[in-house]
């Protein structure tokens, strides 16, 4: 072998070696993850060494969190991970397709076939299964008025997966509101504009949907009301605050008088910006019972606050930079860079401004917007863990509802759309290849059975029972799911079991690619620098 | 009172950070402690320029650094990232999931343990100071020496000897899927990290929720390791920091572990090495107000060995010399501004950052990388005819020129808690009076230099390592009647504070330092073909970047040469 010659510590795996080393890889990632998936799975509980907790159902969080070291674990965890960055789902059934195509293939090959004719059937079928699932997938109208019903079906069913029912199906309509809220006409949803926010709270898990904006900061100064009806909002990026502009414009001066008039006529600049602010404030409000909130980017100090204050003003300062945006969209108006050419127009609106206080933490709740583009899920739990976990939930749960806008279709959950694609490969695909390539496109068809099959394992339930009674029922044209509480096949349309298009077909498209990459490995060299164990 | 943000990013800059804490958590509680020197009860550092007074959710109110920590997964030890320590194992296992109703499988990782101190530590917690009394004097002192002793043989973590609360949103561990943090030793390393959009916008809130707080924020204080993937970490961050908070000067150490300097393996180690030094200080330098490098490499070998026994291996011990340094240099930004009728009665010189960046980085070389000296201990003033000994500042900062005659030389010279030669706190004017006429004996003076005076020492905290040779007494004194030089190093049980003196120096000594960063991204980046312009670009840079790298680092050379400025653009 020459690269001994050339590196006499090389190791080397040779054909079935390597081969194997990659199957186990896939089986093994596949048993770590396979009770995750489906409403019946298993949720982890990680306790890190210092007693931190991470709570997750998700394939995504979990494999980010295992710190898998195995190259080839990492090469099918990256497609995964990539899987969820893309579609927002799917990552656990990313992997246990990968691990199924692998595990059904080291059984032909166990029988003698080479890797290359498993790899040319996986090719056909994945296309035949593409063509496929354009026809079986069930089309949904987005006019004007979105299919609600449809929508909530599909948030749901991810919901579900992650969330125990009760609080999943509170979770559904909020998430669809929220999507639905940020929605414009003619462009693509920008989830960034559901602000996702969390409060801890004594014992309760509760989730609200604001249609308007929480800031998690107060007003800086104790006479601003904490309450204020009608309010005209003002989105601002103008620094309200006397900085010494002596580090940009000489230090020295030669007597304190000197000084204290820089320092004054610095100080007259700020104010005059404040004071513009309040000639607005008093031309749209005097007389009425109307309020003024400035929401500002940078920094507003005492004195720009006590004048504020004093002309009835409720200031924050400080606000997200994103925040910007999204007051913008929740409230109309616009957000201004200076105070030369205020008018009423820059000028949004909020029915409801209020402060609320838990211990050291202040949130400012903007509500009771006109035609809102942007709003936050307030998100209540008893810790930080329940609370991470339930925002990826809502994560999932937004992401489930864009996609099926934007795809304007769905596909049938349950087991179904594997079920049905299955017979199709066995029935029509499969004839129609030359060769031993058959035995790859068969490999492929039952590989897809692995989500039907764990789904039903996770359930407790027996795999073959439910296997065999779910290929009675297509088998006589009908298409059907698996009933997780029962065993029983159902009809996943009236069950309201709906996945998401995009995700079932990156599924498709991704786990093959890999496994066949994979499969046609036939050496493992460790001979790299960063191969080298540690000395 | 103006407030102060800092913000430490990478691990050494962390077990330097929790070593400044520790002093500042010493001070805190001296103030308050009625046998103490009356340097410390008089406390002339105002706290609520680096500590923030909050409340729990419980309502019990807190009084906890505004400080934000950057860290890897895993580097917090023992303690939890809520600033807390965390739960049991038993405990975790009892946990119940409130969002899920099927199934839950737990895994449990090995908690850490915590060591004695940090026992001691949650003890005393418990039961609040009951037992003061003679009688438990001599017991606790037995099992001060225990804790010391332990804290010499095992710290893993900074976290292992910190005593300070933090609040909730101040520790941060980033966590990279794919990145390896115990490889994290250059500027590429870091792509994955810095591109994963959540991570850095996390970072950014727990900031803004520290600096919306403050009503006139002076600045932000940036300790950062930048030996590795950290400084392209910080670099994201502070190109942030320079966007959000615009007119926020911005003051960073760059500190590093001796244990970096280790030759290089490899060839292609070395040049990884000079190309990330290059990049790194291009980057840095040019979203901060203020650098200041600060890492030799190595302290057990350095001017400080006659005072000071530091073994270099221990991030524990090298941190130590680093936080006290960085001590000194924030002494002015909190020092009592009482009005110019008082001030020299308490303290002298209080400048805040705005103002030290503004002397240091605008008259002379126009240079913002600063070198630090420190003198610890700091020589009592009787030394030499009544002259306080401007040589017994050394330098931390690495790789400059020992030449110390720059006309054009800006300083500013901090001097806190030294003695006259008696044994006694100098007073305020006295140390003045020794500073400025030690100036006029020097042949070159420098353009300009600020002097602050504090009469506080460096107060040494129980979690300090013992680090002192035998010759230094127990106010931080230098014995000049030491016979036994074998003795033992002395820790916090033996000296309870040192005088300190540190300087921040913009002179032309710094030049090497720049200019080895310049020629090594010229050679080995710049140039096309080679190994080096390869690594460049699996870093995520393009060629433009490159070269605007090298422009501004070859800018900052020429800073110092304005003569020959206009030749060498034609080059």
């Amino acid at each position: 072998m020459s690269l001994r010659v050339l590196n006499p510590n090389a190791e080397v795996l040779n054909k079935s070696a390597a081969l194997h080393m990659n199957i186990n890889a896939a089986k093994g990632l596949q048993d770590v993850l396979r009770t995750n998936l489906g409403p019946k799975g298993t949720i982890k509980m990680l306790v890190g060494g210092a007693g931190d907790i991470k709570l997750t159902k998700d394939g995504n969080t979990l494999l980010k969190e295992m710190q898998i070291q195995n190259p080839t674990a990492i090469m099918i965890a990256r497609t995964a991970v990539a899987q969820d960055d893309t579609s927002g789902d799917g990552t656990t059934s990313t992997v246990l397709f990968i691990g199924e195509l692998m595990k059904q293939s080291e059984r032909c090959i166990e029988e003698g076939t080479h890797p290359r004719f498993l790899v040319d059937g996986f090719e056909v079928a994945k296309r035949a299964t593409l063509e496929f699932l354009e026809k079986f997938k069930t089309p949904v109208v987005m006019g004007d008025e979105p299919d609600r019903e449809m929508l909530k079906m599909v948030a749901r069913t991810t919901l579900r997966t992650k969330l125990y029912e009760g609080l999943a199906d509170q979770l559904t309509d909020i998430v669809l509101n929220a999507v639905l809220c940020v929605r414009q006409k003619d462009e693509p949803i920008d989830l960034f504009m559901v602000e996702i926010m969390h409060m801890r709270h004594k014992f309760d898990v509760d989730t609200h949907l604001i249609e308007g904006l929480v800031l998690d900061h107060g007003s800086r100064h104790p006479d601003m009301k904490r309450r204020a009806e009608n309010c005209y909002i003002l989105t601002a990026n103008v620094s309200l605050e006397y900085e010494k502009s002596e580090i940009n414009a000489g230090f020295f001066y030669s007597n304190a008088e000197q000084r204290e008039k820089m320092v004054s006529a610095e100080r007259r600049q700020v104010d005059e910006r404040v004071k513009k602010i309040i000639e607005l404030k008093n031309k749209v409000c005097s007389g009425t019972d109307k309020n003024f909130v400035v929401i500002n980017q940078k920094g507003i100090d005492p004195p720009s606050l006590d004048l504020l204050a004093r002309a009835g003003i409720i200031a924050l300062r400080r606000a997200k930079r994103r925040n910007m945006e999204r007051l913008v969209l929740a409230c109309g108006g616009e957000a201004i860079n200076s105070v030369d050419d205020l008018t009423e127009d820059c000028l949004g609106w909020a029915g409801l401004v209020y402060e609320h206080v838990l211990g050291e933490e202040k949130y400012t709740f903007v509500e009771n917007v006109k035609n809102p583009h942007s709003c936050t899920i307030l998100i209540k739990g008893p810790n930080d863990h329940t609370i991470a976990q339930i925002k990826d939930a809502v994560r999932d749960g937004l992401r489930s509802v864009k996609n099926t806008v934007e795809d304007e279709a769905v596909v049938l959950g349950a087991g179904a759309f594997e079920m049905a694609a299955k017979k199709h490969l066995m029935d029509n695909v499969k004839k129609t290849v030359k060769g031993r390539a058959q035995l790859g496109v068969a490999a492929f068809a039952d590989a897809l059975l692995v989500i039907p099959k764990t789904l039903a394992e996770n359930s407790g339930l027996d795999t073959q029972d439910v296997i065999v009674a779910l290929e009675n029922e297509h088998d006589r044209g009908l298409v059907v799911g698996l009933n997780h509480h029962s065993g029983e096949p159902v009809d996943p349309q009236m069950e309201g079991i709906f996945d998401n298009y995009s995700v079932k077909r990156q599924i498709i498209n991704s786990g093959p690619i890999i496994a066949s990459q994979l499969l046609l490995v036939d050496e493992v060299i460790r001979a790299g620098r960063n191969m080298r164990k540690p000395t | 009172m103006r407030e102060v943000v800092t913000v430490q990013v990478g691990g050494f800059a962390n077990f330097v950070g929790s070593h400044f804490w520790n002093f500042q958590d010493e001070l805190l509680g001296l103030a308050d402690d009625p046998a103490a020197d009356a340097a410390f009860r008089a406390a002339p550092l105002d706290m609520d320029a680096l500590y923030r007074a909050g409340e729990t959710l419980q309502g019990v109110s807190t009084y906890c650094p505004r400080l934000v920590s950057v860290g890897s997964r895993g580097s917090l030890g023992s303690l939890s990232s809520s600033g807390t320590s965390g739960l049991s194992s038993a405990a975790a296992q009892e946990l119940k999931v409130p969002t899920w109703s099927g199934n839950v499988t737990r895994s449990v990782a090995k908690p850490h343990g915590r060591n004695l101190f940090l026992e001691s530590l949650a003890e005393g917690e418990q039961k609040p100071s009951t037992g003061d009394g003679a009688g438990n004097d001599s017991q606790k002192s037995v099992e001060d020496k225990e804790l010391v002793e332990c804290l010499e043989n095992g710290v893993n973590f900074w976290t292992d000897y910190t005593k300070v609360q933090y609040h909730p949103q101040s520790l941060y561990e980033l966590n990279g899927s794919w990145t390896n943090f115990d490889k994290f030793d250059h500027y590429g390393t870091a792509r994955e990290v810095v591109s994963e959009w959540s991570q850095m916008e996390e970072m950014n809130e727990r900031l803004r929720f520290f600096v919306e707080e403050c009503d006139h924020i002076q600045g932000i204080q940036f300790i950062l390791d930048d030996s590795g993937g950290f400084s392209s970490v910080a670099a994201h961050y502070l190109e942030n920091i320079a966007d959000d908070y615009t007119n926020t000067p911005v003051l960073l150490y760059c500190v590093r572990d001796p244990v970096t300097h280790g030759p290089p393996r490899t060839q292609r180690e070395s040049m990884t090495r000079s190309l990330h030094d290059a990049v790194s200080f291009s980057k840095l330098s040019s979203f901060c107000n203020l650098m200041v490098p600060i890492g030799l490499p190595s302290l057990s070998q350095s001017y400080f060995s006659p005072f000071l026994s530091i073994q270099d291996v221990k991030p524990f011990h090298s941190s130590a010399v680093s936080a006290a340094a960085i001590h000194s240099v924030t002494v002015p930004f909190r020092l009592q501004n009482a009005g110019p009728a008082s001030n020299f009665a308490h303290s002298s010189g209080n400048i805040d950052i705005g103002e030290l960046v503004h002397i240091i980085s605008g008259q002379g070389w126009q240079n913002m990388v600063t070198a630090l000296d420190v003198a610890m201990p700091a020589p009592s003033l009787t030394d030499g005819n009544g002259l306080w000994n401007i040589k017994s500042l050394h330098s931390l900062t690495p790789e400059i020129s020992d030449e110390d005659e720059d006309p054009y030389s800006v300083e500013s010279l901090v001097v806190h808690g030294v003695m006259l030669a008696g044994g006694q706190r100098a007073s305020i004017s006295q140390v003045k009076d020794s500073v400025c006429s030690a100036y006029e004996g020097r042949s070159t003076k420098p353009k300009f230099s600020h002097l602050s005076v504090s009469p506080c020492p460096l107060a040494i905290p129980l979690p300090f390592p013992s680090i002192f040779r035998s010759n230094i007494g127990r106010h931080g004194e230098i014995l000049s009647n030491h016979s036994e030089r074998t003795q033992l190093p002395k820790g916090s049980l033996d000296v309870e504070s040192v005088p300190m003196a540190a300087r921040l120096r913009s002179s032309n000594a710094i030049l090497p330092f720049i200019e080895r960063r310049s020629l090594s991204l010229q050679k080995l980046g710049v140039a096309r073909g080679t190994l080096g312009s390869q690594a460049l670009r699996d870093w995520g840079f393009g060629k433009e970047e490159i070269e605007d790298m090298s422009e501004h680092l070859s800018k900052m050379v020429r800073m110092f040469h304005p003569e020959d400025g206009l030749t060498s653009d034609s080059d």
